[in-house]
């Protein structure tokens, strides 16, 4: 097996916005290896969203082949797509998307919930994931009772837990001020360096700037994709 | 995701919205409360009925005349209007159907519903809710009383009108702890001085009730006390079941006799088996059974219909919940799963506090009315399971709403 991860084929999508047919993605080939470090741009109606749903089996697309770990999923059914999201994808969100009710723990225990790890194997597992993005001391908090960074860190160590062949963020940094952000992104970085494949889908140059390879979207394709040195926050 | 999972989060959101949990409940509350209640009075009724009248009518070898047919209430207002004329049945009735009847175990009258229960007293010590009969002395041969001290009421008795009594025994403890010592006082029953001249046996409890909280006085004693009543029935004991058809066609033909009816003209009184009284009350509680489940299906349909309600109003306020969960690899049968199973709770806790208000209900009847109100384990379990099955069935629609909410649309919602 070649150590491709996500590897997309000539992906189309588009949607039906009344009369008219919108095409988000027109096109679009890519491949992305294990343990890469990918920024995908783009200014907003670029197909950016688009993407980061299809590559996160939240969608499907219209035309194109879509290859996750080695297997299909463009044709999958809602409940098989459902598994994939669950095993082979970690999402980092803007808006977080914790359960506000629940403690960090038991946030970080969901995707274990869904893939049917039970007991003691689900907390000691949850348990390790906080303790890797430094917040061993914070299980029991519910969201609101965490900063709006460490709120991001559950949601890393909610993304890691069941360990994932990639982790895809969404505007990870959107909603955090600039140490936070900063410290975030250490994050990141730190889970690259272990070896953890990641997509970073942003509009800010600064945040892609971490990655080793930065796609840009535009119209739906892509217009450039570059390598680049990562700069690294000391 | 596991139903034990399913079920620590269904419990989890019902907590922690208690008010509205019970609100979206009160109407399976409500029904299933009164479907337990119902049922329960109404089983203890029929006991009552049964120990009653089977001990009135003693069995099936007896039958009696009356002035109203036994199914009095199923009659046109009309033949009630004009059977309101009829003479009301005396003692020379039973001497009549006595006359006729030589073959007969016991021919007595007494006196019906409503029996007078009123307070016995003696020497500072009283007793309330005596329910007192009047009767002539057959009367104790159709129940079997022995006398443990004095003896039976006899027929100068109630002829010259003596101011005499025959109690129970457990009057006769509760006033003079001795019943043997009872015999030849004068209590007063309803302030009326009256000789005690006999102790009936104990008969015991039936339901919780004494048998043996009574007095009995002759008829002409409790005519002058409490005035004639319309209820007085003559009933007639026969030796064997196989005797009574025979004997009710020449007992008919004595009370023609004794009231002067021309051969066209319609009796004037009416002659009943003890099972018709019986048979009568087992169709009045039939209706009553009828009825009750149409009350608890439409009390159930509204209750489920607010249950229905809340849980799509749940899904709404939850849409972003479900995304995440979608996002976190949570398939459409683990959603439905979750929603599901909390409608189901939540209807199974609203049976199980309508069972508690039930219960407590019957249970103050049972307290504060003669009637043993009885809870019945069937009733309960009906309940349960109409809850159970009214969460399912008004669950089903809400929860697979939620299970095809589209993840990307409902993670963005607020």
């Amino acid at each position: 097996m070649s150590d491709l991860v996500i590897h997309v084929v000539d992906l189309v999508r588009e949607y039906q916005m009344g009369a008219e047919r919108i095409q988000a993605l027109r096109g679009v080939s890519l491949e992305i290896r294990r343990n890469e470090y990918v920024a995908i741009m783009g200014p907003s109606g670029s197909g950016k969203s688009t993407m980061m749903n299809v590559l996160g089996c939240l969608d499907t697309p219209t035309s194109g082949e879509y290859w996750l770990a080695g297997q299909e999923v463009s044709r999958l059914s809602d409940d098989a797509l459902a598994r994939i999201r669950n095993r082979e994808i970690g999402f980092v969100f803007q808006t977080f998307n914790l359960l506000p009710r629940a403690t960090a723990l038991q946030n970080v225990e969901l995707p274990l919930v869904y893939g049917g790890v039970g007991g003691r194997d689900r907390r000691d597992r949850a348990r390790r994931a906080l303790e890797r993005v430094g917040l061993g001391n914070r299980m029991d908090h519910r969201p609101n009772e965490l900063s709006g960074g460490q709120r991001q860190r559950v949601a890393i160590a909610r993304a890691l837990v069941n360990e994932p062949a990639i982790l895809l963020a969404d505007e990870p940094t959107g909603n955090l001020d600039s140490t936070t952000s900063a410290d975030v992104m250490r994050v990141f970085d730190r889970l690259q360096t272990q070896g953890q494949t990641i997509v970073l889908v942003t509009h800010e140059a600064e945040i892609a700037a971490h990655a080793d390879r930065v796609v840009t979207l535009r119209d739906g394709r892509i217009a450039s994709d570059l390598r680049q040195d990562r700069t690294r926050a000391a | 995701m596991h139903y034990r999972e399913a079920i620590r989060l269904a419990l989890d959101s019902i907590r922690t919205a208690k008010l509205r949990s019970f609100f979206t409940v009160l109407g399976i509350v409500v029904s299933v409360a009164f479907l337990v209640a119902v049922v329960a009075i109404i089983q203890g009724m029929n006991a009552y009925v049964r120990v009653n009248l089977t001990e009135a009518m003693v069995g099936t070898n007896s039958f009696q005349i009356r002035w109203m047919p036994i199914e009095m209430a199923m009659l046109s207002d009309q033949d009630v209007v004009r059977m309101n004329k009829r003479p009301l049945v005396s003692l020379d009735d039973a001497a009549a159907v006595r006359a006729a009847l030589p073959d007969a175990k016991a021919v007595a009258l007494q006196t019906g519903w409503p029996t007078p229960a009123v307070e016995v007293a003696h020497a500072g010590r009283s007793m309330p809710n005596v329910i007192t009969f009047g009767i002539t002395p057959e009367y104790q041969v159709v129940y079997d009383y022995g006398f443990v001290a004095g003896d039976a009421l006899a027929d100068p008795d109630v002829r010259e009108r003596r101011y005499l009594a025959v109690i129970g025994h457990e009057v006769a403890t509760q006033l003079f702890d001795d019943p043997a010592r009872a015999v030849g006082k004068t209590i007063h029953v309803a302030r009326l001085p009256v000789r005690v001249k006999g102790v009936i046996a104990p008969k015991g409890k039936t339901l919780g009730q004494s048998l043996d909280t009574f007095v009995l006085l002759p008829m002409t004693v409790f005519e002058t006390l409490f005035g004639r009543r319309l209820t007085t029935t003559v009933s007639v004991k026969m030796h064997t079941a196989a005797e009574v058809p025979a004997a009710m066609a020449r007992a008919e033909e004595a009370m023609r006799r004794a009231h002067q009816l021309r051969p066209r003209e319609e009796n004037d009184f009416a002659v009943d088996k003890a099972d018709a009284l019986i048979a009568f009350w087992t169709s009045l509680t039939g209706v009553l059974f009828a009825v009750v489940p149409a009350v608890v299906a439409i009390g159930i349909l509204v209750g489920g219909i607010v249950i229905m309600n809340i849980m799509l109003m749940a899904v709404q306020e939850r849409t972003r919940e479900i995304g995440i969960r979608k996002s976190l690899g949570a398939r459409r049968r683990d959603i439905r799963r979750q929603f599901l199973v909390e409608s189901v709770a939540l209807a199974t806790l609203g049976g199980l506090l309508g069972v508690a208000f039930g219960a407590g209900f019957a249970q103050l009847i049972a307290v504060a009315t003669p009637l043993p109100a009885k809870v019945t384990a069937w009733s309960v379990a009906v309940s349960l399971l109409l809850g159970a099955g009214t969460g399912i069935g008004f669950g089903v629609y809400p929860a697979t709403r939620a299970a095809r909410l589209d993840p990307i649309t409902a993670m963005r919602a607020e």
